[in-house]
């Protein structure tokens, strides 16, 4: 684990990234881990959290998703009253499907883009020799152990949140979601668009290779069709059920990020948001932001914290 | 003076032309034998033997807009011989020959040639069908209502595509080259859109106790459900007008050709499906034509499907219920640091914590 960062030395001693309440930090002084209650942050966010291209990304999928669902969702759902009223918004079926196919296009565009600017992005920084797979949304086993540490925390049993990096566990597995979403809705949804195309891709060698009982009327081509009609429907209806009750109500409806968290648009977190979620990316902001490791000396002078190096139990009454 | 009568005359032929085309000729019911002088009447009818009322009146406004306005009431009533007219005991007989002549041909119309081929085809009657089969299956009236010209879409068509239907009756010359040249109205769109089709088709098919009578096989019991489960049946009854509707694949421009699958004949022979295929879907190939149109909904018949959606349905009920749950835990766990929905500042759990030591 991440015991070799030596940086955060409290009371002297050297501490793992884990559960400690002090962080000291040089040149800034020992920080408490509960200080995002303090922080003076801008709704509109403080540190830069995403690119210019992140956010384009974002805006992008997001409408295109929106508009796929709804010229989709009726199809899927045709037998019920709504459906008609909903596909007549984008002038009935046939102009429905057209729009459909438009709005596909320009996700899977914004998708390469995505993948472009990510590839891109990480070639730079190792180039420049800054990557570190920490910073981002490889999943590691740290991400269980938070976790588990957070569930204590919601439970009760401890007494503050894990020390997260800049992409949480959270955020790492929506992300890996998405990712495999995707992926399943562009295959499935290209063998709908194109089924003679898919069709003839497969060598009717491939049904003889399945065992009989799995294809329907023993032909492939009618058995991958099958499964991407399936796949496509379900994949879909699922993913606008997880963004509906759960993205928009974890990011931006609940207590706390009300009305909205604003990254999505303007690409910086808050202050306050970055230390309690992701308090070790706050650290590494704190090396590289001069301005911010000044804002933040002057709080804990405020508070009374920047003194000594050594904290002990009995200060944290006269700190809070 | 032989001048001024050529003058005369040539005003005259002027005058009667201008007359002529300003006044034009109303469409008039070709009822040369005055039948409407009585069935003009809205109520005339009669109650017959078991009470039953019968309402005779035929609407002239209506009649004139019907495709039929042109042929004389007795070319299909040819039962009426006398009036007081004899007791009705047979119906119209669309096979009659009519008294009206289509343009280019010397010979009477009749919808004989239609109906031979109907004759052949799956909805039949045959000799060896018992009484129940004779009594479903659909003849010319059951589909065909004598219905007014109206216009399905003001898209204009390719003129082959109307063309063709043209030709089922009509003979190819002459009315080919009338149509090209001089009819514009018919290049709309004026056949029944598919939702009429899938409507007309279910009607019957999808009473599967029917269909279980006419020994119809397996898969076509079931047709009009798994349909409907298709992209075609429900962009159809999301009111599309370009999906696939059951005469575009069960038969050709000739509407009445349907057969049964194993009739070589049929548009969804085997051999024949490539071609079917090929007229909305043109890379259609042979792998093409192997996709199931209706796919079967029994599990038995494509396990692996039904135990991906099984599987589809964890992932589904799963992914939500965690993820809300652990949404709810999180408000719950961190609502020790004090629930704000702040509107105007923002980003924050701040408040009162519970936990600040005093």
């Amino acid at each position: 684990m991440s015991t070799s960062s030596k940086i955060y030395v409290v009371a002297g001693k050297e501490i793992a990234e884990d559960d400690d309440y002090i962080t000291y930090v040089e040149g800034v002084g020992p920080i408490p881990r509960d200080i995002y209650k303090y922080v003076k942050s801008d709704p509109f966010g403080d540190l830069s959290r995403y690119s210019v291209h992140i956010v384009i990304q974002h805006f992008l999928i997001f409408v295109t998703f929106l508009v796929l669902t709804g010229t989709g969702l009726p199809l899927y759902f045709s037998e019920l009253s709504w459906a008609r009223y909903l596909i007549s918004l984008f002038g009935g079926a046939d102009q429905a499907r057209l729009i459909h196919k438009i709005a596909a296009f320009v996700m899977m565009a914004a998708s390469a883009y995505h993948i472009v600017t990510i590839v891109g992005g990480t070639l730079g920084k190792i180039l420049k020799g800054k990557f570190d797979y920490r910073r981002t949304i490889i999943p590691r086993f740290k991400d269980l152990s938070d976790l588990y540490h957070d569930l204590k925390f919601f439970w009760g049993s401890a007494p503050y949140r894990p020390k997260m990096e800049k992409f949480m566990y959270k955020q790492k597995a929506h992300y890996l979601a998405i990712l495999w979403g995707s992926f399943v809705l562009m295959v499935a949804g290209s063998a709908l668009l194109f089924p003679d195309t898919i069709a003839a891709f497969f060598p009717d060698a491939m049904s003889k290779l399945l065992p009989s009982g799995v294809l329907d009327e023993g032909s492939f081509p009618s058995f991958s069709q099958n499964l991407a009609r399936l796949m496509h429907a379900d994949e879909a209806v699922m993913a606008l059920i997880v963004i509906a009750f759960w993205h928009w109500l974890n990011v931006h409806l609940v207590p706390g990020r009300f009305p909205l968290q604003w990254a999505f648009l303007t690409g910086k977190i808050t202050r306050e948001h970055q230390i309690e979620e992701h308090f070790l990316e706050y650290l590494r902001n704190l090396q590289e932001i001069p301005e911010e490791r000044e804002y933040m000396r002057k709080l804990l002078k405020e508070k009374g914290f920047e003194r000594s190096q050594k904290v002990t139990l009995e200060d944290i009454p006269r700190i809070l | 003076m032989g001048s001024i009568k050529t003058i005369k005359a040539a005003c005259f032929c002027f005058v009667l032309v201008f007359i002529v085309l300003s006044v034009g000729f109303p469409a008039e019911a070709a009822d040369k034998e005055n039948c409407l002088m009585c069935h003009r009447y809205r109520f005339v009818g009669r109650i017959d033997e078991n009470g039953k009322r019968h309402n005779y009146h035929v609407d002239e406004k209506s009649y004139n807009g019907s495709v039929h306005r042109n042929v004389p009431c007795r070319d299909c009533h040819t039962y009426i011989t006398k009036i007081p007219h004899d007791p009705i005991t047979e119906e119209v007989n669309c096979a009659n020959i009519c008294h009206i002549k289509p343009p280019f041909s010397q010979e009477k119309f009749s919808h004989q040639k239609i109906i031979d081929i109907y004759n052949g085809s799956v909805h039949a009657i045959k000799p060896e069908d018992p009484d129940e089969a004779r009594k479903a299956k659909p003849y010319c009236k059951y589909c065909h209502l004598n219905e007014k010209y109206t216009r399905v879409s003001e898209e204009r068509i390719a003129y082959e595509e109307t063309l063709s239907r043209c030709l089922n009756c009509h003979q190819e010359k002459g009315v080919t080259q009338a149509y090209m040249h001089m009819t514009h109205r018919l290049r709309k769109k004026t056949t029944r859109s598919p939702q009429e089709i899938v409507q007309l088709c279910a009607k019957c098919h999808q009473d599967i106790e029917l269909m279980k009578k006419l020994k119809v096989s397996e898969k076509a019991l079931t047709a009009v459900e798994t349909y409907n489960r298709t992209l075609h049946g429900k962009s159809v009854a999301l009111g599309s007008q370009e999906t696939a509707d059951c005469v575009s694949c069960h038969a050709s421009s000739v509407i009445h050709d349907i057969y049964k699958k194993d009739n070589p004949e049929s548009t969804v022979y085997k051999d024949n499906l490539n071609q079917t295929c090929h007229h909305c879907h043109s890379k259609a190939n042979s792998w093409f034509v192997k996709i199931a149109v209706h796919p079967s909904t029994k599990h038995e018949e494509n396990p692996f499907i039904y135990i991906a959606s099984i599987g589809l349905r964890f992932a589904l009920y799963g992914s939500v219920f965690s993820l809300v749950g652990l949404m709810l835990f999180e408000t719950y766990g961190r609502r020790k640091d004090g629930i704000k929905f702040l509107l105007r500042h923002g980003t924050s759990w701040r408040g009162k914590s519970k936990r600040q030591p005093k």
